[in-house]
């Protein structure tokens, strides 16, 4: 499976896959160095601008590589969403949600 | 009250500025009045039809409070630079935006304590959602009352103001809105109150450096003082050891596993609550996990903001040993260094930051009360107007609780240091289990969470005050408590059954939870239902 798959089912999309691990790996490691970063870039260093900047590339990167994958799956779900809520209503008041 | 008062001259202009801009923080909350009260989904979820950007100033403005800038500026004025990895725990939303965020938005509970009853079934379900309903209302008044508290601190210091009053005038402001709009007042107050606070957030502290002299100044300064190890994040009093009073390697390992892995369990920290609410607001699964990515992301960078202005802070007023006193930092930065005309912005933006905490938590409160407590037990029948009704009293009711305990409370930093940590450190491991692994049930869940509660208590305050147990090094406890608290668990799930299978599947099928659930999907399968 290739890492920038772009093209999605809604079914695909459902399944958990590498993409999601990598969107994550990514996501922490950008929070951490924009953290640094930060802080050294309020103090004027080199490395502090130097790691916002990667900060905000490694984001770049992992949008690239999950949004066609929740674009799908956004697209997918929202077409069950009003039956999915009917139900959850039901199951709020005490009532079957099979109808019996 | 121990911290030294400080009395602000305010200009007309500061006035003027302040007034204009709770004014518009009102006007904005209060103009959405027809929206919000047409349905309980519009009261509390704003219709589930907001994009990412709406709720994830929401998750950035809900988690600057105004007690925020004073336990920062505690954990900096004391660790220095690395003290940034305590509230570094924003960063569960990194992996939650991919994991948990997603496994929620999909189940389409309103909250947390639903969620309970869609993934567990039975007695055990329904015990663990009044369970977490009562728990999260208390929650809601209690964090309602420290952050009041800080506010009423705030106001002795400026104007010396009596305590109470600072604490009850700026909250029943806040009321107002969340009372006639709900969550739409929230949400969109919410907007307009996280750009003023990060635009003040940023001007206060980069005034503030420059009081110190400037970046090259506090670093010259902090040499001259044999200080120059406070602004390394990754400077570690050796890798690990017991010493309370020490910042060891394994208390930054600890925070990075507990933040990031925390992601992945829906529960693990207090803030997973409010997020839980915005998480279902956003209209798509998609704008829900933008939202949570950019909602840290933003905090997160704030906090590193406030890590240089107070390390300006220390090198002006470095020596100063009582918390109650040093904790009030930034805001001495503000008041003491900006010029006459943005006193009154700064305070403002002070307002700011309070409303919209307040207004979130009130909001959450009274969405626990009523969806969980009103209508899923007392009144399943109820009308929509009923229920925006029940909306509107549990806010009132979850109000005048907040401000009686409000005026309780003293030190902050010591008091979050407690909720935010040790106080989750207990239920951090069952919170990802109920997420990952089918056979975890709800006896475990609830057992954990009793467990915890007396366990947390009885390590981190009553043993050591006995005598009995060290104080012991926040990694260390963090890491006892989630053994303890094992011990009682595992054995738990094992003795009990697991939840009913078709219950499951439902759940399966809709939420889709990452993990071991090979037993449920089978299932699933086989009846054709994936």
């Amino acid at each position: 499976m290739k890492l920038f798959k772009r093209e999605w089912t809604a079914e695909e999309a459902d399944e958990w896959t590498s993409h999601d691990f990598w969107a994550s790996l990514l996501g922490v490691l950008s929070f951490i160095l924009v953290t640094v970063g930060i802080i050294g870039a309020f103090l004027l260093q080199l490395w502090g601008f130097a790691a916002v900047i990667l900060a905000l590339v490694l984001g770049g990167i992992m949008f690239l590589i999950i949004d066609p994958k929740l674009k799908a799956m956004s697209k997918g779900f929202e077409q069950k969403q009003a039956d999915y809520l009917e139900k959850l209503e039901q199951s709020n008041r005490w009532e079957d949600t099979d109808g019996h | 009250m121990e911290s030294e008062a400080l009395a602000v001259q305010f200009t007309l202009l500061d006035w003027v500025w302040t007034f204009l801009l709770v004014l518009l923080m009102i006007f904005c909350g209060v103009i959405f009045y027809r929206l919000g009260k047409k349905s309980e989904s519009d009261f509390f979820l704003a219709g589930r039809g907001l994009p990412w950007w709406l709720p994830a100033t929401s998750v950035y403005a809900t988690h600057t409070a105004t007690d925020t800038p004073m336990w920062i500026t505690g954990t900096i004025y004391m660790w220095g630079a690395r003290g940034v990895w305590y509230p570094f725990f924003a960063a569960w939303t990194a992996v939650s935006a991919f994991v948990s965020t997603r496994i929620f938005r999909r189940s389409l509970a309103m909250s947390q304590a639903e969620w309970q009853n869609l993934r567990y079934s039975g007695l055990g379900s329904e015990l663990l959602r009044g369970w977490l309903a009562g728990w999260q209302t208390f929650m809601n008044m209690f964090i309602l009352a420290w952050v009041s508290a800080a506010m009423g601190k705030i106001c002795f210091y400026l104007f010396q103001w009596p305590e109470w009053m600072g604490l009850v005038l700026f909250t029943s402001i806040c009321a107002i809105y969340v009372l006639a709009a709900g969550y739409w007042g929230v949400i969109m107050a919410d907007f307009q109150q996280g750009v003023i606070s990060f635009v003040v957030i940023t001007l206060v502290s980069v005034w503030g450096i420059y009081a110190a002299g400037g970046p090259s100044g506090i670093v010259e300064k902090l040499e001259g003082m044999d200080q120059l190890w406070r602004l390394n994040p990754f400077h570690f009093d050796g890798f690990w050891g017991l010493d309370g009073s020490s910042f060891y390697a394994m208390d930054f390992i600890t925070l990075l596993v507990m933040s990031t892995l925390g992601g992945i369990g829906m529960g693990n920290f207090i803030d997973w609550y409010p997020e839980a609410q915005r998480i279902q607001s956003a209209k798509s699964v998609r704008d829900a996990s933008y939202s949570m990515w950019a909602g840290g992301f933003i905090s997160l960078a704030r906090n590193s903001v406030w890590v240089v202005a107070i390390l300006g802070f220390f090198v002006l007023y470095p020596g100063i040993t009582a918390e109650a006193e040093y904790e009030m930092g930034w805001f001495r930065l503000g008041f003491e260094y900006l010029p006459a005309g943005l006193v009154g912005v700064f305070f403002a933006g002070i307002i700011a930051i309070h409303l919209s905490t307040v207004s979130s938590h009130l909001n959450l409160g009274a969405l626990y009360a009523t969806r969980d407590l009103y209508h899923h037990y007392i009144n399943p029948e109820a009308s929509q107007k009923k229920l925006v009704y029940a909306g509107r009293i549990s806010t009132v009711l979850i109000l005048a609780g907040a401000f009686l305990l409000g005026l309780t409370m003293q030190s902050i930093t010591s008091w979050l240091i407690f909720a935010l940590w040790l106080q989750a450190a207990g239920i951090w491991i069952p919170s990802i289990l109920q997420v990952i692994w089918w056979r975890f049930n709800s006896w475990a869940y609830l057992s954990s969470w009793i467990a915890n509660l007396i366990m947390s208590w009885l390590v981190v305050w009553v043993l050591p005050e006995l005598g009995i147990l060290p104080e012991l090094a926040n990694w260390a406890n963090f890491w006892l408590l989630a053994v303890l608290v094992s011990l009682v668990y595992i054995p738990v799930t094992f003795l009990t059954k697991p939840d009913e299978m078709d219950h499951l599947v439902k759940y399966y099928v809709m939420a889709r939870p990452l993990g071991f659930w090979k037993p449920v999907r089978d299932e699933a399968v086989r009846r054709g239902l994936m």
